[in-house]
């Protein structure tokens, strides 16, 4: 009798359900009348990866809260649909597929480049405008779909900067190379590894380790037997922090040359005031005029420091904003044609596109650890 | 440096990872031994360990001062505390309701445990990685024994021997003991155990506080290893450990030692030989292997043994 009632509520309760979704999904279905302009928001907000993710998606947040608060774009306010891709490349495809089901007309997103490039698929087929505040692997802009840009650089330009660096500055001749077997961390050591050798530098180990694997020895035991003079970490700080601390305590004070993706603070909080390490990132905004009222409203509503990619999210939502608004369109190949052809000002500068959906303007610099924080280094490119 | 040095350095790596995989794959095994059950929720009891025991250490150092071994003394002891309850919590809640379901209800509740504590820690206590403090582990870190030409620090060894203690214990513990014949009985068949006195239902709970106690030192040495924790720390390590398990037979307490230790060195010697990215493909392949000559594991009873 008990199980029979369960199985009737369990019913009611289901059923009830059904009824709301249904309700939910009548309301969906007329666009013309919609009051409001959908953006999705994509990215890794949980996983290994979610720290760094949320605050990219927490600098977008702030730029779309100041829009509504001029009264929204196209006099309609912008209503955001935020989805978590767990920094998987299979879950991201689900998640854009969920975006362009809710009837979204741009997206800004993913953050890594893994999970990016198979969603823009959908969106491109969608004719969808995507722009990405953090994914570097070339290929995202590479696939020829005219609604993907990006506002940051590409790994075959960070890659080359850190490559030189190592080769003409540091005068390393043999390094050894270890990266994260995605898409972003082999993509971009593979450029690293090409440049160092047609500098004329040699590779010694080339390998990648899982990403959730955070015990390095057995590769660091390569390296020191390799004669390797520096180290290139082609990864995630959350993995990039403890292998430099093992790369320290297996007594090689070798320099450890790392990319944008451990351009965060807890890679610093891990490693401490280690020297002799080097991260390849784009230009420093600290000191420009334009990001001291972003970086205290974002202290202001989050509680936080901004991370590294907060201001690109910043960014790539005021863009794709002013595009629409500049089109007086939601529609793709009108907003595409705007952010094709003409420049955007941001808090990092001017912005311009390329045919492909690059910026123009990537300005990767070296950068080091000195007093417990990360500075642009005096010599570097 | 020549080579023969770097393959001796290549097999401690081994050695100390495969050490790290038993610490936690013995938990997995005695579980499994007395219920025949896939405790998939061990990997996050471990988990919880370690930040139970970095919470405990910033409490008593802000309380009584940078007391290293003191500190680090009770806070491994409040990781166990914490962990055993999380452990019998897990017991308790997910598990005791489905113990006469179908094998696979057990089973799929674990999983779900599993994510769960997962996310719980993730929202409530850190969405990124948290350091060990150094200040703690470096005595172990950065102190080395030399032996012709290779190092070996205190905490290699500290895990090792860790891992070879407990194994000798539980050994004991079940083929020596009251309590261990309690368990053997319990394994063999609760409805007789419980009808010759044996109170069967704290047995399993001790079973689980045990395991999860174990866990706990598991996961202060595998933070001070690897220098950093994180909420998904559990899934890996509770991933190769499991599979440790099974390649020793899994319900067999030297047979987890033996694997894991065997898992480390396949690891360790794949990347000194492919490379790292192949460790998966040959610690699985190894796995097939043994599983279709020995489908018990290594040193696992014969199934007519079981029943």
């Amino acid at each position: 009798m008990r199980k029979l009632h369960l199985l009737l509520s369990l019913g009611i309760v289901l059923v009830a359900g059904a009824a709301l979704t249904s309700c939910q999904k009548s309301q969906d279905s007329k666009p013309v009348e919609a009051s409001t302009i959908k953006i999705g928001m994509a990215g890794a907000q949980t996983g290994s990866d979610g720290q760094i993710g949320t605050s990219m998606l927490n600098g977008s947040k702030i730029a779309i809260d100041e829009w509504n608060a001029k009264g929204g774009v196209l006099g309609k306010k912008i209503e955001t649909v935020i989805l978590d891709d767990e920094g998987k490349p299979d879950k991201a495809v689900t998640v854009a597929q969920t975006l362009v089901d809710s009837g979204v007309v741009a997206v800004i997103g993913h953050f890594n480049s893994g999970c990016t490039i198979p969603a823009s698929r959908r969106y491109n087929d969608a004719k969808i405008v995507e722009i990405s505040p953090g994914s570097t692997n070339p290929q995202y802009t590479e696939q020829g779909f005219p609604y993907a840009f990006r506002i940051c650089g590409r790994d075959d330009q960070q890659g080359p900067v850190a490559a030189a660096y190592m080769h003409d500055k540091l005068k390393l001749n043999k390094i050894a190379i270890l990266h994260n077997k995605t898409a972003y961390g082999q993509g971009l050591a593979e450029v690293v590894k090409k440049t160092f050798e047609s500098l004329g530098g040699t590779v010694v180990m080339f390998q990648g380790i899982g990403q959730d694997e955070r015990d390095f020895r057995a590769n660091l035991s390569v390296v020191k037997g390799s004669g390797a003079e520096g180290f290139f970490w082609g990864g995630m700080y959350s993995q990039g922090g403890p292998l430099c601390i093992q790369l320290r305590e297996a007594g090689l004070n070798i320099p450890f040359i790392s990319d944008d993706g451990c351009f965060d603070q807890s890679f610093i909080d891990t490693v401490g005031n280690t020297a002799n390490v080097f991260l390849s990132f784009g230009k420093d905004y600290h000191d420009l005029p334009a990001a001291k009222p972003f970086m205290d409203k974002y202290k202001a509503t989050f509680n936080q420091q901004e991370g590294a990619y907060s201001v690109y999210g910043y960014d790539a939502a005021n863009t794709l904003l002013s595009a629409i608004d500049q089109a007086q369109s939601t529609e793709a190949d009108k907003v595409t044609a705007i952010m094709k052809n003409r420049p955007f000002d941001t808090i990092l500068g001017k912005v311009e596109f390329d045919s492909k959906g690059d910026v123009k303007q990537s300005g990767y610099v070296m950068w080091t650890i000195k007093d417990g924080k990360l500075q642009v280094l005096p010599d570097g490119p | 440096m020549n080579s023969s040095s770097t393959l001796t350095e290549i097999l401690i790596d081994g050695v100390s990872r495969g050490a790290v995989y038993a610490l936690v794959a013995l938990g997995y095994t005695m579980v499994y031994g007395v219920l025949g059950m896939i405790n998939f929720a061990h990997g996050e009891v471990f988990m919880i360990g370690m930040f139970a025991c970095i919470y405990a250490i910033g409490v008593f150092s802000t309380t009584w001062g940078d007391h290293i071994f003191l500190n680090l003394g009770l806070g491994i002891i409040v990781a166990m505390i914490f962990s055993a309850a999380y452990g019998y919590a897990n017991e308790r809640i997910a598990y005791r309701r489905l113990r006469k379901a179908h094998v696979l209800a057990p089973l799929t509740s674990a999983i779900g445990i599993s994510t769960f504590l997962q996310y719980f820690i993730f929202l409530t206590v850190s969405k990124d990685t948290v350091n060990f403090p150094r200040y703690y582990s470096d005595f172990l870190t950065n102190h080395r024994i030399h032996f012709g030409g290779v190092e070996v620090t205190y905490l290699q060894i500290a895990i090792l021997s860790l891992a070879l203690i407990i194994m000798g214990g539980l050994f004991y513990l079940i083929n020596c003991t009251r309590l261990g014949i309690a368990l053997r009985a319990t394994a063999q068949d609760q409805l007789m155990a419980s009808l010759v006195g044996i109170p069967v239902d704290k047995i399993i709970a001790f079973t689980f506080i045990l395991g999860s106690a174990l866990a706990a030192i598991a996961g202060v040495m595998v933070s001070m290893y690897t220098n950093v924790l994180v909420f998904d720390a559990g899934y890996r390590v509770g991933l190769k450990a499991f599979t440790a398990a099974i390649l020793g037979g899994i319900g067999n307490v030297p047979g987890a030692v033996l694997g894991a230790l065997i898992l480390g060195l396949t690891e360790a010697l794949t990347t000194l030989q492919f490379g790292s990215e192949w460790n998966d493909v040959t610690t699985f392949g190894l796995l097939m292997l043994v599983l279709l000559l020995r489908p018990r594991g290594l040193l696992g009873e014969r199934v007519a043994d079981k029943v």
